[in-house]
């Protein structure tokens, strides 16, 4: 079943459709809104109309976002949540809830900044209450018992996540890389209750088969175009883990275990792994992608970056040199979404996993 | 702090500068340049503002080790560091300054090389390669104890601080302004007051002062007074023909973005708004035929700013208003010494950059009925995506509520690779034609 196939089926189901940009958010509020998030990384369409309204030096993720609304594709969304990403996705969403007069309610979302101190908990647990009032308005009274019960799946969730992320690092998941992240992105729009099942069955079908082999780290925005993905696997290669935006980033490591539904989202916030859009300490995020090399006995690292996505830019210089000085090679790619695997683009893969190997 | 250091700084302030920059003075030949015949008398202040500025930079050179120092960006909330007594160093000001001079390429090529990508802001960029190179056209900056950096102007700050936090191993105070895609709210407000309260300690720590609440709402007082005075230069650009450009409001914007809260900003906009007052007075103009009246949108692009005051003053166009030099005045009526940090939440908060797009276009729509304007110029600065993304709508919208043309200039604040001279003045040229019918 499609994406949009399967989106029209929960719709006729009786939930919401809300589309999410990038790239944090408390999912679980709209799931106990019976609403399914379906988030907005890299539509397959050409970019056309969104160049009337965004410059050139604007990130493919952006202008991808609003492609989709322009072209009508995202018709059949109920509403569109922007959490506050980056300066770019933050003039988007004004542009598109200001300027294009669009006929569906736009949810905000604001997240603390670090440096993290006891105001930024605060703040963010004062903000889960104020997204779950603007919900209502549209939506109906929110079911508390509901809240409690999703809150409870995304943290199930989360270790079945966990658990394959593990193996996989460990070199004990057999699938492909292309495979691994066609079924990980499937959580990108998928219901909990059907995306658990089917993370489920991931894991008992590739549990403890033959995954070793070379090993490689990603690290950037998403992985576009999936292409990239086979041509590691032809070549031998195994993403042992990622410290992607859109799949790794958003692991939730220590699930808050607290009564309160509302804390419990708040301490898996601030549990995530290190995030350049949530401004974490550099030492943070150098120290994050150190502990994932040495866990998978890593040989390379590909820094994977959109063009122009300025958040992630800042960070690489410091974490290539860190990673450089662990004896680890490093490969820098930039790349806008969607535009397939360039000759070039294959043989620098080529030449990088000929070093490594 | 190092007495000997301080012994030394206390003497470069009260008789070094004032002799070298004396001496300087005095040596300096009067080279008369030509006058231009499109432009009424410069403005007498410029010399004043240079001496103040100058002294500034200087000063900073030994401020290290002898006052705590700070690097700060432009929108963050100086009034709280001011009672520890940091010196302040800006480098979004060094900045444009090093952009003014030329020397954006050379310093952005400093922090490429060390794999700073060039599509980053190009403030940003300067400033990590002169961090890395050591080169700057002031002599020398102090290195910080401190990096205060507020995310109200752009998100970009804090990705450029933490590169700076790491480097330096120092403190980085971020004041989390959260963006106004709707309306503030009291959690909003609650937030901002709770951050600039936790900051307390950590400036007490890294500076080795109390927190003097008398001091801060004095200098709470003397930045409001002197924010209100900017506004008021600005305004004086309302009146027909204008006693100033904003070209020469880009250039005396430093002291409200680099010494607010301290009274030489306040004495400098006194005496430069009294200048302006006499020229109104005078019907004296900043170009002798006023024919036109403009808005610049974005930041200057600082390499250019005497060309394009040359370029639009041979056709008798007068930059009159802009969105940028506005900042700095737009939101001080909030301040209030009774409510000091959650007036100071609001001022900070609500500044452009930090609000939606439909009140940047009531904004927009405001100035250009205020001050008259008959066309629009829009500055798409590649450094600065808060300020260009949404700039397409706005010259679109703009057009069809008041009927104002604009030209876009793609364009960088300072490095000058991303500016094509052809192709701006072929926009600029069909502009021209267009603003004449």
């Amino acid at each position: 079943m499609t994406r949009r196939e399967y989106l029209s089926k929960q719709k006729e189901m009786g939930r919401n459709l809300i589309g999410v940009f990038p790239a944090y958010y408390p999912k679980e509020i709209l799931w106990a809104f019976n609403a399914v998030p379906a988030e907005i990384w890299d539509p397959p369409l050409e970019i056309a109309g969104a160049n009337a309204h965004l410059q050139p030096y604007i990130c493919s993720v952006a202008k991808l976002g609003l492609e989709l609304i322009l072209q009508g594709k995202g018709d059949i969304l109920d509403g569109l949540l922007f959490p506050h990403t980056c300066d770019s996705i933050q003039n988007l969403a004004s542009i598109v809830y200001d300027y294009l007069g669009l006929n569906k309610p736009c949810y905000f979302f604001y997240h603390p900044k670090a440096p993290y101190r006891n105001s930024s908990r605060t703040y963010y647990l004062e903000q889960l209450r104020s997204f779950v009032s603007r919900l209502e308005k549209d939506m109906g009274p929110l079911d508390g018992g509901e809240l409690k019960h999703r809150v409870e799946q995304g943290h199930h969730l989360a270790a079945i996540l966990r658990e394959i992320y593990d193996l996989r690092s460990q070199g004990d998941f057999s699938a492909s890389n292309a495979e691994f992240y066609r079924v990980i992105r499937q959580g990108e729009y998928l219901h909990p209750d059907d995306f658990i099942p089917l993370l489920e069955g991931f894991l008992g079908r590739s549990k403890g088969g033959d995954g070793k082999g070379s090993a490689v780290i990603l690290s950037g925005i998403l992985a576009n175009p999936p292409e990239i993905l086979g041509l590691l696997d032809d070549l031998g290669v195994r993403v042992a883990n990622d410290d992607l935006l859109n799949c790794g980033r958003r692991l939730l490591m220590e699930p808050g275990r607290m009564e309160d539904p509302f804390e419990a989202l708040t301490a898996n916030y601030f549990a995530m792994p290190p995030c350049t859009t949530k401004d974490s300490p550099l030492d943070e995020r150098v120290n994050d992608l150190l502990k994932k090399i040495e866990k998978s006995s890593t040989k390379g690292v590909i820094f994977y970056m959109v063009k122009f996505c300025e958040p992630e830019l800042f960070d690489v210089p410091q974490m290539v040199a860190a990673v450089k000085t662990a004896g680890v090679a490093t490969l820098i790619i930039d790349v806008d979404l969607n535009q397939g695997l360039s000759g070039q683009l294959t043989t620098r893969v080529e030449a990088f996993v000929e070093m490594i190997s | 702090m190092s007495l000997t250091k301080s012994i030394r700084y206390n003497f470069m302030k009260d008789i070094g500068a004032p002799a070298v920059m004396g001496f300087a003075k005095a040596g300096k030949k009067k080279r008369r340049r030509k006058p231009n015949p499109n432009f009424g008398p410069p403005l007498k202040c410029a010399n004043r503002l240079k001496e103040i500025m100058t002294r500034h930079y200087f000063l900073s050179r030994y401020a290290e080790g002898a006052r705590p120092v700070a690097w700060v960006t432009s929108g963050a909330p100086v009034e709280l560091l001011r009672p520890f007594d940091f010196y302040t160093i800006y480098p979004e000001n060094h900045g444009a300054l090093c952009g003014a001079q030329r020397l954006g390429p050379e310093l952005c090529s400093v922090a490429e090389e060390h794999g700073y990508n060039q599509d980053l802001c190009s403030y940003a960029r300067i400033d990590i390669g002169h961090f890395l190179s050591g080169k700057t056209p002031v002599g020398k900056l102090p290195r910080p104890d401190i990096l205060f950096a507020s995310n109200n102007i752009c998100q970009t700050v804090a990705y450029w601080y933490k590169v700076l936090a790491h480097q330096l191993k120092i403190p980085f105070l971020l004041f989390d302004t959260p963006y106004n895609f709707e309306e503030i709210t009291e959690n909003d407000i609650t937030y901002m007051v709770s951050q600039l309260e936790e900051m307390i300690p950590i400036l007490e720590e890294v500076s080795g002062k109390r927190f003097n609440n008398q001091r801060f709402e004095q200098i709470m007082l003397l930045a409001r007074d002197s924010s209100f005075t900017w506004g008021e230069v600005l305004a004086t650009m309302k009146t027909e023909p204008a006693p100033m450009t904003i070209f020469d409001a880009f250039i005396h914007l430093a002291p409200i973005v680099s010494l607010r809260g301290l009274p030489v900003a306040l004495d400098y906009y006194q005496t430069l708004l009294d200048e302006l007052r006499e020229r109104i007075d005078r019907g004296i103009g900043a170009i002798k035929n006023e024919r036109k009246r403009l808005m610049w949108d974005n930041i200057a692009i600082w390499y250019k700013v005497r060309d394009f005051s040359n370029l639009f003053a041979e056709h008798g166009m007068n930059f009159v208003t802009a969105t940028y030099t506005n900042a700095w005045a737009e939101t001080i009526s909030n301040m209030d010494t009774d409510k000091p940090l959650e007036s100071m939440a609001r001022t900070y908060s609500l500044v452009v950059l930090n609000n939606n797009l439909n009140h940047r276009l009531g904004l927009m729509e405001r100035l250009i009925k205020e001050y008259k304007v008959d066309g629009l110029v829009i500055h798409s600065a590649k450094s600065c995506k808060p300020y260009s993304v949404g700039q397409y709508d706005l010259k679109r919208l703009l057009m069809d509520r008041l009927g104002v043309p604009s030209v876009v200039i793609d364009a960088d604040i300072t490095d000058f690779r991303a500016y094509s001279e052809e192709q701006t003045r072929t926009r600029l040229e069909a502009f021209f034609e267009g603003m004449e019918d």
